[in-house]
């Protein structure tokens, strides 16, 4: 059974169809890629797997249990985080609360209104620990705001892996990114590989095909081709949706 | 109470829905279409109804001889100069208002309601400085005041001549919007406001306009009304609340919204006033509730940025 | 292992304003203002910090509070005549009854944020001035509701009266104190951060686990809770309770003291702000009937030219670090980075 699976998922917004039959599944430990053209519905398909938006139809599925248009919240619970494209952090605190208000740890304190926050050295060791993987323990006072865009980038993934999840989704980390931060973040994903379930969308066709186990084309809100990357390389309608030949 | 008694509390209410209309119309304009929140609008308002006063009743600030002069003019040739002439002297403050306002574009819309809350406060002790803190009565022109009877029943003239200068003053509002190359400019600048310039249309100048046009629609809406609510310097809050409730209910960004809103609000006014008169203002605040708790964004409401 | 990264319980902000206030009794008619004025200054001290809770901590622009407020200043009347003349008991039900007021609304209004919140706020806090104004026969209208006692305050050992404005002002210091340091916990525990990050972004807040809905629902009651226990201190000040303080003028003035003081950066700012508008009130109108008008003015340049209040003005003085990050306590330094 795999992880997390999603079922023949129908999206329309007013009239206009964004998903049409869009089955995925990942397995426990892979590392999986969604690639497709600007506006294929990538994105929008994690809105779905994440709770954001409500499938017209099919069905999400975690370790074959139906979560389907559950809330976001419910669905972080789970073990499932993400990352955003256009980044979401909470600008107003330093570095170091961005990671600790998203660990477990505090989520499940959050009903307490007396104790003092961050007070559990495990606690803030588990944000630091955190803070280390992606590279800003250095920075962990700075207001989040003030962060250059990389640095920006790298919180992104850090308050998602804060969440301690067994799956994550991280959509275009590498968006915005020059030579010196991909390669730094394809090290941080083979590391967390080993951890965790990871889907990743992604533009970068190297990039991905470096990384992923296994790869999903996404174009006109359907999956055109699935399979490991070595395979999809020979396959025609890969390269022409990601060079935007097909319209 | 049978049908024909509910008469005329429907139609006293579909009267009074029309002026509210009219009240949430100016405020509709500057916040659907400029996503600003002018709570200072019912000031205007109450501004719009105390000039009207002061050129109605010849109390201004003119030569004794002059204002002998004028006061000798007929009442309804004093009412009518009021009525034109109140909206424009009001107007000027608008362009100021809009000038302040100019800070807040681009940020959180909240800053611009506390500024137009603490303009809104300066106009109203503005007024209780100048004219005082009673009570004035707006006179009305023997042929407009009044009542008649229809159907055995007694009938307020000015209410349906206030009703039908609403009706009027809509109807050339929404001419401008969805006629004129203005309007059409102005509903452009809400979407984007860099096309707009793209275009080469001057958005600063454009703002001040709608501000203007704004502005004079609530003096205009202070004018009529003023003679069926009296002139008080509360006046501006007791208007302000329901064109706010109104656009809610409506729906920000829509014209239609904002008139059937309007019209729904003095329906349910005017009938429950038929049941309990005491209660009759809360029954418009628990129609919006009723309203927005099953429709998030009112009537015909659209996505915009107040829900930032 | 990392220091614990907390802020300090008691803060010299906080002993300093403590401590000013106590002193106030000492000197205030001498510079010719008079002992009922540091009452009021307290207890709308006290309610503009419950509301900041809302506005400044969770970001939502509620302009209905003054309602809590009057509810709880009816329901400590009401207990007082109905249930039983305890202070302690009149002061629970003003607070009791303000938190439930609280939850109904919160029930409405906890999905929206931003404009729409303030609208719904402002429609909520009408429905509550109007039904007090017309409920005449359990709040008297327009005419209030009168004969309200300032109860004594009994400790089992020791019974303080509270009838003089000095009493009841270090009684009221008192309860300021309390409640200031308990949301100066609140603000700095586990829920206060939670709060403050989905005021900075609500979607991330969800997409980390959060029930944004129910922090925002609680945050609501606990400020309307805190406000109805100064709305019950104010029905004691002035041994009488009135729709006014209910209106949406009122309601709005608390936003404008929070505002003026700065409550947006600094935890004390509402104080300062409450300070600023009495003195206000009380000394610009010794000159000029139209005080409301240079008050507002200044409120009006403020938030075009500095938003952040008055405590932004002087953020060195007041402690301006409130907003920002919880430092590293003084213990030991022995980081693992």
């Amino acid at each position: 059974m795999p992880l997390f699976e999603a079922k023949d998922l129908h999206l329309r917004f007013g009239d206009r169809v964004v998903l049409e039959n869009i089955s995925l599944a990942f397995e426990a430990g892979q590392l999986s890629g969604i690639m497709g053209p600007n506006g294929a519905g990538k994105t929008t398909c994690f809105n779905v797997l994440t709770g954001r938006y409500k499938p017209n139809r099919g069905q999400v599925l975690w370790q074959g249990d139906d979560i389907t248009g559950k809330s976001p919240q419910d669905i972080a619970r789970l073990g499932i985080a993400r990352s955003f494209q256009l980044m979401n952090l909470f600008d107003e605190f330093t570095v170091f609360e961005n990671i600790a208000i998203a660990l477990p740890g505090t989520r499940r304190r959050g009903h307490d209104m007396i104790a003092r926050a961050y007070a559990d050295t495990a606690l803030v060791d588990e944000a630091y620990s955190i803070l280390e993987k992606v590279g800003l323990a250095g920075r962990a006072d700075d207001e989040a705001k003030s962060l250059s865009y990389g640095a920006r980038r790298a919180l992104e993934i850090g308050v998602a892996l804060a969440c301690r999840p067994k799956l994550l989704f991280l959509d275009e980390p590498t968006a915005g990114l020059g030579s010196d931060g991909r390669a730094r973040l394809a090290d941080l994903i083979l590391q967390l590989k080993g951890e965790l379930t990871i889907v990743i969308i992604e533009h970068d066709m190297e990039f991905l095909f470096s990384l992923a186990d296994e790869i999903s084309v996404i174009h006109w809100g359907q999956v055109i081709a699935c399979g490991a990357p070595a395979a999809l390389k020979a396959n025609p309608w890969v390269e022409a949706s990601n060079l935007g030949r097909l319209n | 109470m049978s049908l024909l008694n509910l008469l005329p509390h429907l139609l006293n209410g579909i009267a009074l829905g029309l002026l509210f209309s009219l009240i949430a119309l100016g405020f509709m304009l500057i916040l659907g279409l400029m996503e600003q929140i002018n709570l200072a609008h019912g000031s205007l308002f109450a501004l719009g109804a105390y000039f009207a006063y002061a050129i109605c009743g010849a109390k201004l600030p003119l030569p004794p001889d002059v204002l002998v002069a004028w006061a000798g003019v007929p009442l309804g040739l004093r009412f009518a100069t009021a009525v034109v002439v109140a909206p424009i002297l009001v107007a000027p403050f608008g362009i100021v208002l809009e000038r302040l306002m100019r800070r807040t574009y681009g940020r959180d819309p909240l800053y611009g309601l506390l500024l137009t809350f603490g303009v809104a406060m300066v106009l109203e002790e503005l007024i209780r400085v100048v004219w005082g803190t009673r009570d004035y009565m707006m006179p009305v022109p023997r042929d407009m005041s009044g009542g008649f009877i229809m159907l055995d029943l007694i009938w307020s003239t000015y209410r349906f001549w206030a009703a039908g200068m609403a009706v009027v003053a809509m109807g050339a509002v929404w001419f401008i919007v969805e006629r004129t190359r203005f309007g059409a400019m102005v509903k452009a600048g809400a979407h984007d406001s860099e096309i707009v310039q793209a275009l080469g249309i001057d958005l600063t100048r454009l703002r001040v306009w709608v501000f203007v046009l704004g502005t004079m629609l609530a003096a205009f809406a202070g004018v009529i009304m003023a003679p069926l609510w009296g002139i008080r310097p509360h006046m501006g809050v007791d208007a302000v609340v329901p064109a706010f409730l109104i656009i809610v209910l409506g729906g920000v960004g829509s014209f239609w919204g904002a008139a059937l809103g309007g019209l729904l609000v003095g329906m349910v006014v005017g009938l429950s006033g038929a049941y309990a008169s005491e209660w009759s203002m809360l029954s418009m605040y628990l129609l919006l509730i009723a309203v927005v708790t099953f429709r998030a964004r009112g009537l015909f409401g659209k996505k915009s940025v107040l829900e930032a | 292992m990392a220091a614990a990264r907390t802020v300090p319980s008691f803060t010299p902000a906080m002993l300093v304003t403590w401590i000013l206030f106590a002193t106030v009794p000492f000197w205030i008619e001498r510079v010719g203002l008079y002992q009922y004025l540091g009452v009021e200054i307290l207890i709308f001290a006290l309610y503009a910090l419950a509301y900041n809770l809302v506005l400044g901590h969770a970001g939502l622009p509620s302009f209905g509070h003054g309602a809590f407020f009057g509810i709880g200043a009816y329901a400590f009347g009401l207990a007082q005549s109905n249930v039983v003349p305890n202070l302690w008991v009149c002061l629970a039900v003003a607070a009791g009854a303000a938190a439930i007021a609280g939850a109904f609304v919160a029930l409405f209004i906890s999905h929206r944020r931003g404009i729409y919140y303030a609208l719904m706020t402002i429609a909520f806090g009408q429905i509550f001035w109007f039904i007090a104004i017309k409920a005449h026969r359990i709040t008297g209208g327009e005419d209030g509701l009168l004969k309200i006692e300032r109860l004594p305050a009994s400790l089992g050992i020791t019974t303080f009266n509270l009838g003089s404005n000095i009493a009841l002002y270090y009684f009221v210091l008192a309860v300021f104190a309390v409640v200031s340091f308990l949301l100066w916990r609140l603000v700095h525990s586990p829920f206060g951060r939670v709060v403050k990050a989905i005021k900075q972004n609500e979607t991330r807040a969800r997409f980390v686990g959060y029930d944004v809905w129910r922090y925002k629902a609680a945050v609501l009651v606990v400020s309307t809770t805190l406000s109805g226990l100064a709305g019950g201190l104010f029905a004691m000040a002035q041994t009488s309770a009135f729709p006014d303080v209910m209106s949406l003028h009122y309601s709005g003035y608390v936003v404008m003291m929070t505002l003026v003081g700065g409550g947006l950066v600094s935890f004390w700012g509402p104080v300062i702000g409450a300070v600023a508008f009495f003195l206000a009130r009380d000394v610009i109108g010794s000159f000029t009937t139209g005080w409301m008008l240079w008050f507002g003015l200044s409120f009006v340049v403020l938030v075009l030219f500095k938003p952040e209040g008055i405590a932004g003005i002087f953020s060195g003085v007041m402690n301006g670090r409130d907003k920002i990050v919880p430092r590293p306590a003084a213990a030991p330094q022995s980081q693992a980075r």
